[in-house]
C-alpha cells in the first residue's frame, strides 16, 4: 500500500511495481489515442498528414533549385532542413496546447501532468522517424548514402532537438493555461523562425558575422549539423557539439524549472 | 491511524476585478492595476477517514465541498495544511466531462482507466464488465461525441467503480441515470463497502448521506460546522436549508 502526502508545498507518491506498470500503460494509451484521434485511426490519415511537408518540399525545390542552381546539394540540404523543421514546429505546437487539450484528465484524478505534455509530441516524433527513413533513401538515391557515423550523429542531433522541443513544451504548456493567446504568438514566432533558420537558403549566403545570431535560434545548429554530417560528410567540431548539447540542456532545464513552478496549480486554470 | 488525515487544510482563490486571459490583455492593462478579492474556500479544515468507514460531506453550494474533494484527490494543492493518505484514492469527479470526443467508448475507457491508475491488462479484462454496467455494449465503437450526457456519465461511473483501489471519493453519487442504473450503482457501492473499502461522499441529498454513510461533516463557509453520525448531520443540513441563510438579517 502506498503512502501519500499532499501538503501545501509538495505532492509525493511512493512508487511500486504495479504503479510503474500502470504508468507505462498510461504513456502507451496517450500515444496511441493521440495518434488515433489525430489521424482518425487510419494509415491513410497518417499519410495525409505527411503530405504537408512533402508538398512544401516539392514546391520549394521546384522554385529555389533554380535560384541556387550553382549548389548541387541544395535539394538534399532542403529536405533535411525542412523535415527537421517540421518536427520542431509540429512538436512545439502540440506541446504548447497539450495541457489545455487534455485538461479534462487533469481535473479527474491525480495524473502526472508532465506525461501529458511529453506524450503530446509523440505524433511529431513518429513523423520524424518516418521522414528520417525518407531522408536516408533520398540521400542514397542522389549519391550520398549516409555512413553509420553520419547517421549516428544525425540521431544525436534529433535527440537534442527532441530535448529542446520537450523543454519548450513543458514551459509553454503551463503558461498557455494562463495566457490563452500564446499559441498565436508562437505561430508568428514560427513563421519568422522558418526564415531565421537556414532552411530554404544556404547559410553561407549570409555574412559570417550574422551566423552567430542565427545559431542562437535552437533549430539552426540541429539543421546545420545534420546537413554537415549527412550531406557534406563532415562531422561538426567538438565545440559545435558542446554548444548544441548545452543549448538542449538549457532548454530542457529551464522548461522543467518553469513546469515544476507552475504545474502544481495547473488544474485550477483548466 | 486514519486512512486519510486532513490536517488544517486551507484554500483560497484570488478573484480579480478584471479577468485577463491573454498576453495582449496583460500588456494592454499593464498601467491599469487590478484589485483582487480573496475568496477563502476552505479554512483550517481537519478530519480523518478511518479504515472501512464511509464519510459523508454536506453543505450548501459554494461551501467548499467540491474543492475539499479535489484536494483529497490530489487534483488541487492546498495553500496551507496537509492531506496524508495511507491508501490509494479513486476519485469520481466531474463525470459528465473528461472524455476525448473523437474516440470511441473503448478507447476512452482505456484512457480514463489508465489515468485512474488501472493497468492496461486490468482494463482489458474488465472492459466487458464496464460496458455492461453502463449498458453501452451496443455503442462500444461509437465516438463519444455522439453520446448523450447521460450515456457519458454512466460510462464514467462504470469506469470509476471498476478502478476503485482502496478509497472511493464520490461527488454527488447516484445522481445519474434511470432508476435501474441508480440501483446498480447502489448495489455496486454496497459490494465495495462489504469488501472493506472506505468512501468519502459529497451529496446534497440527506437520504444518500443517511443511507450510505456512517459519519458525516457539515461544511459551512469553508469550515466544518458540525461532525457526527450521518443521520444527525443530514437532519441538521436540512434544518440549515430551511433556516435563513448565514449573514442575512433574520439570522442574527
Amino acid at each position: 500500500m502506498g503512502s501519500t502526502a499532499i501538503a501545501a508545498e509538495r505532492v509525493r507518491t511512493a512508487p511500486d511495481r504495479r504503479h510503474a506498470i500502470a504508468r507505462a500503460g498510461l504513456v502507451w494509451t496517450l500515444v496511441r489515442t493521440d495518434f488515433k484521434a489525430r489521424y482518425h485511426g487510419t494509415l491513410g490519415g497518417f499519410v495525409w498528414a505527411l503530405l504537408k511537408p512533402v508538398s512544401m518540399f516539392v514546391v520549394l525545390m521546384g522554385v529555389f533549385s533554380f535560384l541556387f542552381a550553382s549548389k548541387p546539394a541544395y535539394k538534399l540540404n532542403l529536405i533535411v532542413g525542412l523535415f527537421l523543421w517540421d518536427f520542431f514546429a509540429e512538436g512545439t505546437k502540440s506541446g504548447l496546447i497539450s495541457l489545455h487539450t487534455k485538461g479534462y484528465l487533469l481535473t479527474k484524478a491525480r495524473v502526472p501532468s508532465w506525461i501529458l505534455v511529453v506524450t503530446s509530441i509523440s505524433n511529431a516524433l513518429i513523423t520524424l522517424v518516418v521522414f528520417s527513413v525518407v531522408i536516408a533513401a533520398f540521400l542514397t538515391v542522389f549519391g550520398h548514402p549516409p555512413t553509420l557515423v553520419a547517421f549516428t550523429g544525425y540521431a544525436a542531433y534529433c535527440l537534442a532537438m527532441t530535448a529542446i522541443v520537450i523543454g519548450f513544451s513543458l514551459a509553454a504548456s503551463v503558461l498557455f493555461l494562463r495566457y490563452h493567446d500564446l499559441n498565436q504568438v508562437w505561430e508568428v514566432v514560427l513563421q519568422a523562425g522558418f526564415f531565421i533558420a537556414p532552411i530554404i537558403y544556404p547559410l553561407d549566403i549570409l555574412p559570417e558575422r550574422f551566423h552567430f545570431y542565427l545559431y542562437v535560434w535552437p533549430p539552426t545548429p540541429v539543421i546545420e549539423f545534420s546537413r554537415s554530417a549527412l550531406v557534406a560528410g563532415v562531422m561538426p567540431t567538438t565545440t559545435g557539439h558542446v554548444y548544441l548539447a548545452a543549448d538542449a540542456a538549457i532548454c530542457l532545464i529551464v522548461g522543467i524549472a518553469i513546469f515544476r513552478w507552475l504545474s502544481p496549480r495547473a488544474a485550477e486554470y483548466v | 491511524m486514519a486512512l486519510i488525515d486532513v490536517d488544517g487544510v486551507s484554500k483560497a482563490f484570488w478573484i480579480p476585478s478584471v479577468r485577463r486571459h491573454t498576453l495582449r490583455e496583460h500588456l494592454l492593462g499593464v498601467f491599469e492595476p487590478r484589485n483582487f478579492q480573496q475568496l477563502q474556500v476552505l479554512d483550517q479544515v481537519s478530519f480523518g477517514l478511518r479504515q472501512g468507514e464511509a464519510l459523508g460531506i454536506m453543505g450548501r453550494n459554494g461551501s467548499g465541498k467540491s474543492t475539499l474533494l479535489k484536494i483529497i484527490a490530489g487534483v488541487y494543492l492546498p495553500d496551507a495544511g496537509r492531506v496524508s493518505s495511507h491508501a490509494e484514492v479513486t476519485p469520481v469527479l466531474e463525470l459528465g466531462v473528461g472524455w476525448n470526443q473523437e474516440l470511441d467508448a473503448i478507447d476512452n475507457v482505456m484512457l480514463v482507466g489508465s489515468v485512474m491508475g488501472l493497468t492496461l491488462d486490468e482494463i482489458r479484462r474488465g472492459l466487458d464488465e464496464i460496458l455492461a454496467f453502463a449498458e453501452l455494449e451496443r455503442f462500444a465503437n461509437m465516438k463519444l461525441k455522439h453520446y448523450s450526457s447521460g450515456m457519458s456519465e454512466r460510462l464514467g461511473y462504470a469506469v470509476a467503480f471498476k478502478a476503485v483501489r482502496e478509497v472511493l471519493v464520490l461527488d454527488e453519487i447516484f445522481a445519474v441515470g434511470d432508476a435501474g442504473f441508480k440501483a446498480r450503482c447502489e448495489r455496486r457501492y454496497r459490494e465495495l463497502r462489504s469488501a472493506g473499502h472506505s468512501a468519502i461522499i459529497v451529496s446534497h441529498d440527506p437520504r444518500i448521506i443517511a443511507t450510505f454513510c456512517d459519519r458525516a461533516l457539515l461544511v459551512e463557509s469553508g469550515r466544518i460546522a458540525a461532525e457526527g453520525a450521518a443521520r444527525e448531520i443530514a437532519d441538521r443540513y436540512v434544518a440549515t436549508l430551511t433556516a435563513a441563510p448565514p449573514g442575512s438579517a433574520g439570522s442574527a
